[in-house]
């Protein structure tokens, strides 16, 4: 539907800034408070545009960070982070595209099962699983440690699902070509599976990556180690102030630093995102 | 290179669906064979079985004097042109046609010596560095046709190569394909519904109609002789007029067929001939004049040279020789 009349356009664009208002207002107010002491912003009115400390604020998150809340700097909090999130990314990319590799392309012996097993994981997400998955860590000794913070997110049903309805697009021809061409299995997955699926691989990397930074339960449950805070995490330790206000100038620097590596991802791999999200042509 | 043996072929699906039965074909070296039917004959699935993409339930493939029923494609020296030329997308041309070679650990040398040959060959030399979506219908064709070339196979198999191509084109390629199977004098065998296709690149044909084999022999034996009234309706342009013998009792010699069949170019206009058209259409081709009509309720076509004189009604004549009589239960030819 292609309409041009200028009161309908000046409408859309209202409702759109109207929309892009509603959202940028809390990054805005986060990034302005981040910019105050600590006094401003909690005196009563609230500061519209950004003071006068910006480098202050943020150099002393970096390099200190809040000692009363016992958080580690920012930088090795963002570090964990950011380990934690290729962890979960780069993991659940390669179990389930082997998963999904195996779903469509070989018929062993309970096939649905395995299907239908992966299919229920859906319905138990980190959340509802939490006490008995914490439970399981512990007793292997991964509490506070990279691997404690990673492996129990990284099988993933969706990522399958995605991967398998990627492999039913490719056309029979293809695999034939390659079995009568002399490729065995595993030889037709690394030169004709992997190349093909390359933009659906950076798509879901964006999509996962952005899951894996933004978790905060499943952290915060199994670090008690400092060393090991991630930044998500982290914020929230530092709003628990215990014998006072809590320093909101610090805490919104940390949160608007926090904002940096995902955005960072979305914009350095939109291309390759949309290509994979809405390409079909094999 | 190497012939080719069916032996009592045949394929059942786990359903218990009958695709192939009792096919029994011995194809010489360097033959170029070409499978016809009407779709869901069965002529793609028994391509496949000799591919070895299709498991086989009965009989035997042989290529050379080796039984390959439980041999993996790769190994079985065969190279197969796809119908939607299922080339790599995301290799260069290039590195389409080395694939093959390159999984069996050909030397790096011999697989530039046989990619350079073969581009040659087909005249893809310009585009071996570009990808296939590069590429048009036909010449993407030709580079599914140079991947069977490099590998030197004993046999060649096309699953209707040209039919995701314009008419004009179609016909380049399949004189292209004939000039190249002598050239190579490569073993194949070639599967196509379209029965001009057929004639035209066949050393023999097998005409195959429900899973079964109708007719094999050259393409003239089976225009002249068609072995049943369903080979006699398939094979020729425009095809054979099947009159049933009860609309036409006053023909005469025809006391025992069930089904008379005669070619639209056998017929011609006679004064007092013995079959009376009603004519409904006119076709005009050019070079020839496509008169439909109908006779005793029986649909009959006749092709007229262009400026031959039209009526509302025709009186039709034939030689007697040209009449091809068929059973009526089975539809097997009598004469």
């Amino acid at each position: 539907m292609i309409e041009n009349r200028p009161g309908l356009n000046a409408l859309a664009h209202l409702a759109l800034i109207a929309g892009v208002v509603i959202v940028a207002l809390p990054v805005w107010i986060a990034f302005v408070a981040s910019t105050h002491t600590a006094t401003d912003f909690s005196s009563g009115t609230v500061p519209m545009w950004p003071g006068p400390h910006l480098v202050e604020n943020y150099s002393r998150m970096l390099d200190a960070g809040v000692s009363t809340s016992g958080t580690p700097p920012v930088g090795r909090m963002m570090l964990n982070s950011l380990i934690m999130a290729l962890l979960i990314a780069c993991g659940k990319i390669a179990i389930s595209i082997l998963s999904a590799f195996a779903i469509v392309y070989f018929r062993f012996p309970l096939r649905g099962l395995a299907f239908w097993c992966i299919f229920v994981t859906l319905m138990l997400p980190v959340e509802v699983r939490i006490v008995p998955t914490f439970q399981v860590v512990a007793g292997l000794g991964l509490l506070n440690s990279y691997a404690g913070l990673s492996v129990p997110l990284i099988a993933s049903a969706t990522a399958t699902f995605l991967f398998r309805q990627v492999f039913l697009t490719m056309p029979d021809e293809l695999v034939e070509a390659a079995r009568i061409d002399g490729a065995g299995p595993m030889k037709f997955f690394r030169d004709i599976l992997l190349p093909l699926s390359r933009t659906n691989m950076a798509a879901l990397f964006v999509i996962l990556f952005i899951y894996g930074w933004n978790q905060y339960l499943w952290p915060l449950l199994i670090t008690t180690d400092a060393q090991y805070y991630t930044i998500v995490a982290g914020i929230k330790r530092m709003a628990d102030a215990v014998d006072g206000l809590p320093q909101w100038h610090l805490v919104m620097a940390t949160a608007v630093l926090a904002m940096l590596p995902p955005v960072a991802v979305v914009i350095g791999m939109q291309k390759l995102f949309v290509k994979g999200l809405v390409e079909t042509e094999k | 290179m190497a012939s080719i043996t069916l032996d009592n072929l045949g394929k059942i699906y786990p359903g218990g669906t009958r695709a192939v039965g009792d096919v029994n074909i011995d194809i010489a070296d360097g033959e170029f064979i070409v499978l016809v039917g009407p779709s869901g004959c069965g002529k793609s699935t028994l391509l496949r079985m000799v591919a070895g993409l299709e498991s086989i339930t009965e009989g035997e493939v042989r290529i050379g004097d080796r039984v390959v029923n439980r041999i993996e494609p790769a190994d079985r020296d065969i190279a197969m042109v796809f119908q939607n030329y299922a080339l790599y997308p995301h290799m260069s041309v290039r590195q389409n046609l080395a694939y093959g070679l390159k999984n069996r650990r050909t030397p790096r040398a011999e697989i530039e010596r046989r990619v350079t040959e073969a581009a040659e060959i087909l005249q893809i030399g310009p585009f071996l560095d570009r990808k296939p979506r590069a590429l048009s219908g036909g010449q993407r064709q030709r580079v599914a046709m140079g991947r069977a070339i490099v590998r030197e196979p004993a046999a060649f198999l096309f699953d209707e190569p040209l039919s995701n191509l314009d008419a004009k084109l179609r016909v380049q390629m399949r004189l292209e394909i004939k000039e190249l199977q002598r050239r190579l004098r490569t073993t194949s065998l070639y599967v196509t519904h379209d029965q001009l296709e057929a004639m035209t690149l066949a050393d023999r044909l097998v005409v195959l109609n429900g899973g079964r084999v109708e007719q094999i022999g050259t393409p003239l034996e089976v225009y002249r002789k068609p072995a049943s009234a369903f080979v006699a309706g398939f094979i020729g342009s425009p095809a054979m007029n099947l009159l049933d013998a009860r609309a036409v009792p006053h023909l005469p010699g025809t006391a025992h067929a069930g089904t008379i069949g005669i070619r639209p170019e056998d017929l011609s206009i006679a004064a007092n001939g013995p079959i009376e058209m009603e004519v409904t259409a006119v076709e005009e081709l050019g070079a020839q004049r496509l008169v439909h009509g109908l006779t005793g309720g029986e649909a009959i076509t006749i092709t007229l040279p262009p400026d031959a004189p039209l009526s509302e009604t025709l009186r039709l004549g034939f030689d007697r020789g040209n009449l091809h009589l068929f059973q009526r239960e089975t539809g097997a030819r009598i004469n």
